[in-house]
């Protein structure tokens, strides 16, 4: 693809995420964020969508671009065009992490980093029992499968705890960016871009990575430290997400195989293409998830898993067909 | 040079490598054949560097290769596997680009690569509607782009079963493209095929495997005997040779069948 195409398209997708941020209510009425800049806006509401929609919206499109990149370089490194931080264990082992981690009044700053220990744990746990580099579908099995005994082993943690003491099970299993606030969506607006361009950084890796371990060894690179590296910047982006905004599951399996129909599988252009459609699965997810039941808030997580579980399915069908037809 | 000496790999009880020597000089194309399960990509694995041997010694360019990280290794010899991998969503020539991420070279330099693998005409063709044996010229261009772009001045060029996928004339064809391009780039090409008269026509040196030992090794003329053969591979051959003697090559003859 030439660059000029790839420039074109990814505006496109900036000014779709930027029209959806400035434009979507939850309640529908037509007081958007847009006349936060027209300046006749009554400073009650004014306040509104400074303090609570704004930093809510940051933190929706960092998290879903965090996720999507995350997931992008995992489907590079096991070769697995299934695999995602949720469906491999690492967001399971980082909620129970960062739970256990709020639950023992560890600072602020200490939970994405417990969180970060508890999903490479979960990961541990998953390439133990699955052998990566055998079978592929085997990593899958097995992270669905750490992933439900950590899910358990939080619901049980939440369950004994008196009312209150914790987030809900729910915002834990299913996710929320209704929590944001400008502390967290700062952290976030400095960490993500970072992280992102850390992953982005790896492109050449990740392309060879995609032929298979042993040609990317005979291209010269070192497939076990690289491979350590990428999955290290995966885990910390998606400690990062679960810790705030709980288990958004699917973006990071989602974000990554559209942008592939959109810009190919060249990780140069993939690794920005991702993020950027992640943010806005994010923030669109966020916003019918805020506005379906209104005043009601539905837990962002139903919406993510209500177009990716299906889309999962679509993905085992199709890699089974192709596996039929080879 | 690539000299291995005395290679030995073991896997439990058994040697998948018995006590294996061989060297080869660049600008000479060695190829390797035996039968089935001899060990010929189980050697080839070895003399890559990508599995290290339980015993003896490896050296390409004098160097030993236990000592070189897998970065040094990629400017000394790549690799075409036998089904090397890929993924949709890559054109041909981001595939043969990718041979030269590690060295820098030249902007353009994957181009003459293509060209000089006679599939510049693919490059922009997205890999999956390309054929088996299109696909292994790209990725024989993009190992030929890797060597091409490291500053080495001795490189060698791995191949896994590179006809593997190609009619006898395009094979032919394949192997003759192989050994020029051998001889002008000064590249050590070793190559494991299964077609003995290939071999015999191609090779500058043959080196016949038989369960993990080399079992003869030399120029062809030396190695290709109708007795040594028959006994090897277990059947009978008509050896053929043309009026002038320049051409030879083995045919398996079918045992009678016998009634019972």
């Amino acid at each position: 693809m030439r660059l000029l195409p790839f420039v074109v398209l990814m505006s496109a997708v900036i000014a779709l995420t930027a029209g959806t941020a400035l434009t979507l209510t939850p309640d529908g009425r037509p007081e958007p964020l847009l006349a936060l800049f027209s300046g006749n806006l009554p400073p009650i509401e004014r306040e509104l969508l400074w303090q609570l929609r704004l930093p809510r919206q940051l933190l929706a499109f960092t998290a879903g671009a965090l996720l999507a990149a995350a997931g992008g370089a995992i489907q590079a490194r096991f070769k697995n065009p299934l695999a995602e931080p949720g469906l491999i264990g690492i967001s399971g082992g980082a909620a129970l992490s960062a739970a256990l981690a709020l639950q023992c009044g560890l600072p602020t700053p200490w939970v994405p980093l417990a969180a970060f220990g508890g999903g490479l744990a979960a990961l541990g746990l998953t390439s133990l029992m699955s052998r990566p580099g055998t079978d592929g579908d085997r990593l899958i099995l097995a992270g669905i499968a750490v992933n439900a005994i950590f899910g358990s082993l939080l619901t049980i943690l939440i369950a004994t705890l008196p009312d209150g003491s914790l987030r809900t099970i729910t915002f834990w299993l299913m996710g929320s960016f209704a929590n944001a606030d400008w502390p967290q969506a700062e952290r976030f607006v400095i960490a993500a871009p970072i992280l992102l361009w850390l992953l982005f950084r790896e492109w050449r890796l990740l392309n060879a990575l995609q032929l298979g371990a042993a040609t990317a060894f005979h291209l010269g690179f070192d497939v076990r430290r690289g491979g350590a590296r990428v999955v290290l910047l995966a885990a910390l982006a998606t400690a990062l997400v679960v810790s705030h905004c709980g288990m958004v599951g699917f973006v990071g399996l989602m974000a990554p195989h559209l942008a592939r129909q959109l810009v190919g599988s060249h990780a140069r252009r993939l690794q920005i293409a991702a993020p950027l459609l992640g943010g806005w699965l994010a923030l669109l997810a966020d916003w019918l998830a805020h506005s379906l039941i209104y005043p009601a808030e539905l837990p962002v997580g139903v919406i993510t898993s209500l177009a990716g579980a299906p889309f999962f399915l679509w993905l085992l069908w199709q890699s089974n067909r192709r596996r039929r037809h080879a | 040079m690539l000299e291995a000496r005395r290679l030995t790999l073991r896997r439990g009880e058994r040697a998948l490598i018995d006590d294996l020597s061989l060297t080869a000089a660049c600008g000479e194309l060695t190829l390797i054949v035996g039968p089935n399960g001899a060990g010929k990509s189980t050697l080839l694995s070895l003399l890559s560097g990508l599995t290290p041997p339980t015993s003896g010694d490896l050296r390409l360019a004098g160097r030993d290769v236990r000592t070189l990280g897998a970065r040094d290794l990629a400017r000394l010899r790549a690799v075409v596997e036998q089904e090397p991998g890929w993924q949709p969503g890559f054109n041909a020539a981001e595939l043969v680009m990718m041979g030269g991420y590690l060295q820098g070279g030249s902007r353009n330099g994957w181009r003459e690569a293509m060209r000089l693998m006679q599939c510049d005409a693919l490059a922009k063709r997205q890999l999956e509607t390309l054929s088996g044996g299109e696909r292994q010229r790209v990725h024989l261009a993009r190992a030929l782009w890797q060597l091409m772009s490291s500053g080495e001045s001795q490189r060698f060029w791995l191949l896994d079963e590179p006809t593997a996928a190609l009619d006898f004339g395009l094979a032919d064809a394949l192997l003759a493209e192989v050994r020029a391009l051998a001889q002008t780039l000064r590249l050590g090409v070793v190559a494991v095929v299964h077609d003995l008269n290939l071999a015999w026509r191609h090779a500058d040196q043959i080196l016949l495997m038989e369960s993990g030992r080399g079992a003869a090794f030399g120029p062809p003329g030396e190695i290709m005997q109708k007795d040594r053969l028959e006994a090897l591979y277990g059947v009978r051959l008509a050896e053929l040779i043309s009026h002038d003697e320049q051409l030879r090559a083995f045919v398996p003859l079918a045992e009678p069948r016998t009634r019972d």
